[in-house]
């Protein structure tokens, strides 16, 4: 059974493209079937971040339009097996995409055998964001340690409950809550919200929260899905996250403030 | 594309008299006590309980008049099949009459699927006491009410099992009670029923409001924030009490 998870926020610059990306390709390392849909149309960079912008021939609004195949859109990733890519229009903007289409792309994505379809939404409440969320059953909530990260987050879950496909036939879209630039040392000091805080407004189950890393924008440059990089943190909690989603227990990482060694810690561990 | 039959919310006008410009003029007043929420509305139209003869109806003017006020009117109903022809010639649908709603109190989560406004200015002489009667059932919410969320709990009481988000409003014609932190704004006694008032867990309110009377969070006198509080109105003044 082929399961769609939308990956949104509301507001821009959060991280779901990166989320995304890591998501997708930790799914796929764990043998599942997974393709991932870039539906910010005409602001496409899902591609950039997997490192696969010299592979795109065709689109998904070309695949919707009729234009070409699903299978000649679809770039297979070459670094993990089951990965596929479908990449949006760089030259259209969001009225390219319709229900009817969106949902023939998806349909046939299950038809093909895809454990999971990840939909990278645009960022905003209009048109694409609307449709990368319609056909979801299950949508990860992308969200800063800001306030206005969160209400925006707040107003998508708003929306996500009321005007999906699942919530007009009476069901409930799954929610899981990923905080991502997580600087615990903020939040200690006052100049960042809480997890707790965030959960408090947000009200819905976390499953995981990512640190402030460097390695993710290095990760962005050099087109690598920053789960790819086991070194880092960051790498390292996306992993937690897909173990989470999959139904493992993984305590939380990288929350608590790095403890600053004293002298004597130093000398006796 | 798909045709299906399928039940709406609609709000229902029921007229005693066919003086179109006395229809119009008060319901114009009932509009103005809530404009967010009458807005585009939808509106059928009740001829039950017309006490002149239907045919001196001016159909056309009264749809006229109506998108005027800012309604749409759908269509009308309960009216003498002599008048048929005069519906259809200005345009209106001839909806199914329907039986009179019960009065009985509804257990189910839905809203009332109708909400009677009363042209005529019927209630001059009455106790507003008498107001709260036909309140016929109560909504309950038990999701959160997010940002940009608006829920209305028309003729009834509302409660809500969940949070209200900052940017979330509710709105019921009775009182609400909220078991979840409530963040958003909160109106009750939407149509005037000063005797509403909110119960809440933790009043964290951007803004509450009794029968339009109305106050932001920083100028509550309390020091309720944040608790159990329940509000209401005392003459023109917002009383806030522990729970």
């Amino acid at each position: 059974m082929s399961k769609v998870i939308v990956v949104t926020s509301g507001k821009g610059g959060v991280g779901k493209t990166t989320s995304s990306a890591a998501f997708a390709a930790g799914l796929a390392a764990k043998g599942f079937k997974t393709a991932v849909i870039d539906f910010d149309v005409g602001l496409r960079n899902l591609d950039l971040i997997m490192g696969v912008e010299r592979r795109v021939v065709y689109d998904f609004v070309n695949v919707i339009n009729g234009e070409a195949t699903l299978k000649q859109a679809l770039i297979k990733d070459k670094r993990v097996d089951n990965l596929y890519i479908l990449p949006a229009s760089q030259t259209r903007d969001k009225d390219a995409l319709n229900t009817e289409g969106v949902e023939s792309v998806i349909n046939e994505l299950k038809e093909d055998g895809f454990d999971y379809i990840v939909c990278d939404s645009p960022a905003g409440i209009e048109k694409g964001a609307f449709m990368a969320l319609y056909f979801a059953d299950e949508a990860i909530v992308v969200t800063n340690p800001e306030v206005s990260s969160v209400r925006d987050s707040d107003r998508i879950l708003g929306i996500l409950q009321s005007r999906s496909k699942v919530a007009e036939e009476g069901g409930t879209v799954k929610e899981h809550l990923l905080i991502t630039r997580y600087s615990p040392e903020r939040v200690e000091g006052g100049d960042m919200l809480s997890m707790e805080d965030i959960q408090d407004i947000l009200s819905i189950p976390l499953i995981g929260v990512i640190p402030e890393s460097g390695s993710v924008l290095q990760a962005s440059n050099s087109g690598n899905p920053v789960i790819m990089d086991k070194e880092s943190q960051a790498g390292q909690a996306y992993t937690d996250v897909v173990a989470r989603f999959l139904g493992e227990d993984v305590p939380l990482r990288f929350v608590n403030p790095e403890e600053k060694k004293g002298f004597f810690k130093k000398l006796f561990g | 594309m798909q045709l299906k039959g399928e039940m709406s919310m609609l709000n229902v006008l029921h007229i005693q008299d066919t003086d179109v410009n006395k229809v119009c003029s008060t319901l114009e007043q009932k509009r103005d006590e809530a404009p967010q929420f009458f807005m585009q509305s939808p509106l059928v139209i009740d001829g039950s309980e017309l006490s002149g003869n239907a045919l001196d109806l001016d159909f056309s003017a009264l749809k006229e008049g109506l998108l005027e006020l800012g309604f749409i009117p759908v269509g009308v109903r309960n009216f003498p099949e002599a008048a048929n022809k005069l519906i259809r010639a200005s345009g209106w649908a001839i909806m199914r009459a329907q039986q009179a709603p019960s009065n009985t109190a509804d257990t189910k989560s839905e809203p009332v699927e109708e909400k009677a406004v009363q042209a005529e200015a019927k209630s001059e002489n009455t106790n507003p006491a008498t107001q709260t009667i036909g309140m016929n059932s109560a909504m309950t919410v038990d999701r959160p009410v997010r940002s940009g969320q608006q829920i209305y709990a028309a003729n009834a009481d509302m409660t809500v099992l969940a949070p209200t988000s900052a940017g979330s409003e509710i709105m019921a014609d009775g009182s609400i009670h909220i078991y979840g932190a409530l963040r958003g704004r909160v109106l009750a006694g939407a149509q005037g029923n000063e005797n509403a008032r909110i119960y809440c867990q933790s009043l964290q309110a951007e803004l509450v409001a009794i029968a339009g009377r109305y106050q932001l969070f920083d100028e509550l006198d309390t020091n309720l924030k944040g608790k159990p509080a329940m509000i209401r109105l005392e003459g023109e003044k917002l009383i806030v009490e522990a729970l």
